[in-house]
């Protein structure tokens, strides 16, 4: 019973992982039972009398440097043979084997995690030392195209599940020595490094300091889905709607920095996410600044009014064709009619029904492969849609409400932000069919309401539209100036240099 | 505990502002849409007339005939109840946009009518008003036959805003007008014979109090219009030297202004701008010719102008606020005339000037 209680009650993290000091027999024990663990014996220059022990990783370390850099010199260096054995680590330290760097380390825990991040540890007999060559292997996805945020005018590179391939993407971009970035580990059993990117001068110093506590305060077993920072780190959790901006796109994450946010790089995790996130960050995209400021203005004025429509079209048709019939205009209405006259289901029924058969059909579509995923909405949407309508099981007018709210869906340039927009869609259908449109309009003062009382990382999650707070708001929303007329970093996320250009 | 508090509050103040109930569901494919309704006086009360227009029977049939309802009882809302229990589908008013009233109901008065209009939860005042003319209303209404008479009454209120018909009232506009000058104009309708099937105009019918004064009709009719500052689309003719010409007269303009000797008014005084456009001719006339042309004009139309306000003045109904509109700069002595001023109306002596301007 106390062996569950204490299996179940928070342990402390432990520091150094693995205490005490460093030995072979020591390292041997710790990675015991790994059979990527690998150690090899090497005479340097032939000489018997003079052994030493190479341990490493194997699939961490690189074989072409090992062999090449480390054991190629050990075997056929005669200085090596000839020097005393008090000087031989010196030597090895100093530039005896071709590694870009060498560490002499006495205790067992960076040792450890030195090998598993790719080096090579190097024993000699009769020593309580080890020199830590770094020879890891570079293997991994290239830089490829970003598939959710396609660029037609712009950058064509996007981030990879490789971190320091990230930030160099970002330093290629951001050559100015003031961006920092600095390095937490999280997650007990995997270790992974989340790296904190800003620019020092411009972003906010506490919204830095506020993320680093953040990062630091997690502690759980691993980082596997972005997920794992997100709701860690965001501050309101229980909303659908993401406080949380991210892109897989270097220029658009680089942006964000210069607008004074703050980024998040993690490892194996192929996305930037740049703090804090207002509204606004979630309808813009990376092409807002490629194309004409008209063209992208017209084009972010239509994401808005599609964001309204997504939300309140289900809502609004239940409510209008049950509850206030009046409101339609007479030959839509004559329409509707003939439509409702034969479908046997009530209008709550067929907008729910529908709504859940989209989300159906588009969830089935997204798991199957490409090929298969078109087919199966084709045959949903289409072939069964017409079927459905022909056999007056339900009317097209609902059918075409519910495809207009799912399209303008699509057009939200934010996958996270689009779903909750799905989830608001049904829970105002639901309303608007107990209340007609004083249940939509509850609803809606509800959702403003709950998207007044967000924040991330200290900012108010409405920022882009409140007024009377004496934080100076920085430029529209809604649309795009000329870029020679945004003069300004946003006021509310507090950085600090507000003038962006002469 | 803030979260609970303030939807709490919210809810308690929605309650207390009466909103306890929530609205009641109905499917709209068991619904029949009235768009058209008739009111005569009956022995029993009033007669109620209501038709559909023609509706579409599902997805893919043809077109079923307009519904026609109609119920004599005591009272109006007695009425549309009664036609409620003579469609198997929810009778559903609030569609109604063409309001029929027969002379007969004019001339005892619209008042409760409009009254009706005004308060029910489904009808409201925005319905065009007509009055039918040596007719009653459900006879206008079933000369429309099974396509009913709605269309025939959209296309003259579409015919209206561009100036090809009659102008058309809403109720509530005649409402407003009686409220406040006492008097209003109405247009006025009749069915055109078992052949033609359709509403044919008879100029307007006035209003004095809530009761059916008289009619106005022909060049008084068109006076009215110019009166009224909306005229339809009329072609005057004019003989020049040497050819004759037509003449599209586009808008007009009226401006009314009272001089007051003492504290009685001692004059009406009209402004008429009229703009037309020259629509047939020969030869474009010259300037002289168009001076000409334009004081025929001016002639004709002054005398459009003296036929309707004699009427009016007969009536004694200034249903345009012609009074009214030329008081707000004599706010005070306004005030004390304003009770008698249908009965100053039609003994001050009017001066009128038009000016015909062609474009």
């Amino acid at each position: 019973m106390s062996e569950r209680r204490e299996a179940n009650a928070p342990h402390p993290r432990r520091e150094p992982r693995i205490p005490g000091p460093l030995s072979l027999a020591r390292l041997e024990e710790v990675f015991s039972d790994c059979a990527d663990f690998s150690r090899r014996e090497v005479y340097l220059h032939g000489d018997k009398g003079r052994r030493v022990v190479v341990c490493y990783i194997d699939g961490q370390a690189r074989s072409e440097r090992l062999n090449d850099y480390v054991l190629r010199p050990l075997a056929q260096d005669p200085m090596l043979a000839s020097a005393p054995e008090s000087e031989l680590f010196d030597l090895m330290e100093r530039g005896a084997l071709y590694a870009h760097g060498a560490k002499r380390e006495t205790e067992t825990d960076p040792v450890v995690f030195a090998l598993i991040d790719g080096s090579c540890a190097l024993f000699l007999e009769g020593r309580d030392d080890c020199l830590v060559f770094p020879v890891a292997t570079e293997e991994k996805r290239s830089v490829g195209e970003p598939e959710n945020e396609p660029a037609l005018k712009g950058a064509r590179d996007s981030f990879v599940e490789s971190l320091r391939t990230n930030t160099s993407l970002v330093r290629r971009r951001m050559r100015a020595p003031e961006l920092k970035i600095r390095e937490h580990i999280v997650g007990r059993q995997s270790l992974t490094p989340v790296d904190v990117l800003w620019i020092d001068g411009i972003a906010d110093p506490d919204t830095v300091a506020l993320l680093e506590e953040r990062l630091d305060a997690i502690d759980i077993d691993g980082v596997e889905a972005a997920g794992n920072l997100e709701e860690y780190l965001a501050d309101a959790v229980r909303s659908p709607f993401p406080v949380m901006p991210y892109t897989q796109r270097p220029d658009r994450f680089c942006q964000g920095l210069l607008e004074g946010r703050v980024g998040l790089l993690a490892d194996g995790i192929p996305l930037g996410w740049v703090l804090p996130g207002t509204i606004d960050q979630f309808f813009k995209t990376g092409q807002d600044r490629a194309y004409h400021w008209l063209v992208a203005s017209a084009l972010s004025a239509v994401r808005w009014l599609c964001a309204l429509i997504t939300l309140l079209v289900p809502g609004l048709y239940i409510a209008l064709v049950t509850f206030h019939p009046e409101a339609i205009p007479p030959k839509l209405a004559l329409s509707i009619v003939a439509a409702k006259q034969e479908v046997p289901f009530s209008t709550i029924f067929e907008v729910l029904v529908m709504l859940l058969a989209f989300e159906v059909i588009q969830e089935a579509g997204l798991r199957l492969p490409g090929p298969i995923g078109a087919t199966v909405s084709i045959l949903g949407g289409l072939v069964v849609g017409n079927a459905a309508v022909d056999a007056h099981i339900v009317s097209p007018a609902v059918l075409i409400a519910v495809a207009i709210a799912g399209v303008a869906g699509y057009t939200m340039p934010s996958q996270d932000f689009g779903n909750a927009l799905r989830l608001w869609r049904f829970l105002l259908a639901i309303l608007a069919s107990l209340g007609g449109l004083t249940g939509l309009a509850l609803g809606c003062a509800g959702l403003i309401y709950h998207l007044a009382e967000l924040e991330s990382f200290g900012v108010p999650y409405l920022a882009p539209f409140t007024t009377g707070t004496r934080v100076p708001r920085g430029h529209p929303s809604l649309i795009r100036l000329p870029l020679p007329m945004m003069k300004w970093r946003d006021g509310p996320i507090q950085t600090r240099n507000r003038r962006n250009q002469r | 505990m803030k979260k609970c508090v303030i939807p709490s509050l919210l809810a308690a103040c929605l309650l207390l502002a009466g909103c306890s109930g929530l609205p009641a569901a109905r499917e709209m494919g068991d619904m029949a849409l009235l768009r058209t309704m008739g009111v005569d006086p009956s022995p029993a009360g009033v007669a109620v007339t209501g038709s559909t227009g023609p509706r579409a029977k599902g997805l893919q049939a043809e077109g079923e005939g307009a519904l026609t309802l109609s119920a004599d009882r005591e009272s109006l809302s007695a009425a549309c109840l009664s036609m409620q229990g003579q469609s198997d589908s929810y009778v559903f008013f609030g569609y109604v946009d063409q309001l029929l009233v027969g002379e007969a109901l004019a001339e005892r008065g619209v008042r409760p009518v409009l009254d009706f209009f005004a308060r029910d939860t489904e009808l409201g005042l925005g319905a065009r008003l007509w009055l039918v003319r040596g007719s009653t209303a459900r006879e206008a209404l079933s000369a429309g036959g099974d396509q009913g008479v709605d269309s025939r009454l959209e296309t003259l209120q579409h015919d209206s805003k561009m100036g090809i018909a009659n102008l058309t009232r809403t109720a509530g506009e005649v409402y407003t007008d009686l409220l406040e000058l006492g008097s209003a104009y109405v247009p006025a309708l009749s069915p055109a014979g078992d052949e033609a099937a359709v509403l044919t105009e008879q100029g307007y019918g006035i209003l004095k109090g809530e009761a059916l004064a008289g009619f106005l009709e022909g060049e008084a009719a068109k006076g009215l219009e110019l009166l009224a500052g909306g005229p339809s689309a009329d072609i005057l003719e004019a003989e020049l030297p040497g050819q004759r010409v037509s003449v599209r007269v586009t808008s007009s303009c009226t401006k009314s202004g009272l001089e007051f000797s003492g504290d009685a008014p001692s004059a009406l005084k009209l402004v008429c701008n009229i703009q037309c456009r020259l629509s047939e001719y020969r030869q474009r006339p010259d300037r002289e010719e168009l001076r000409e042309l334009e004081t025929a004009l001016e002639g004709q139309e002054r005398l459009r102008l003296e036929a309707a306000l004699a009427r009016l003045r007969e009536l004694e109904a200034d249903c345009t606020g012609l009074g009214a509109k030329a008081a707000m700069v004599y706010p005070a002595r306004w005030q004390k005339i304003r009770d008698n001023w249908p009965e100053w109306f039609s003994r001050v002596p009017v001066e009128i000037q038009v000016e015909v301007r062609i474009l």
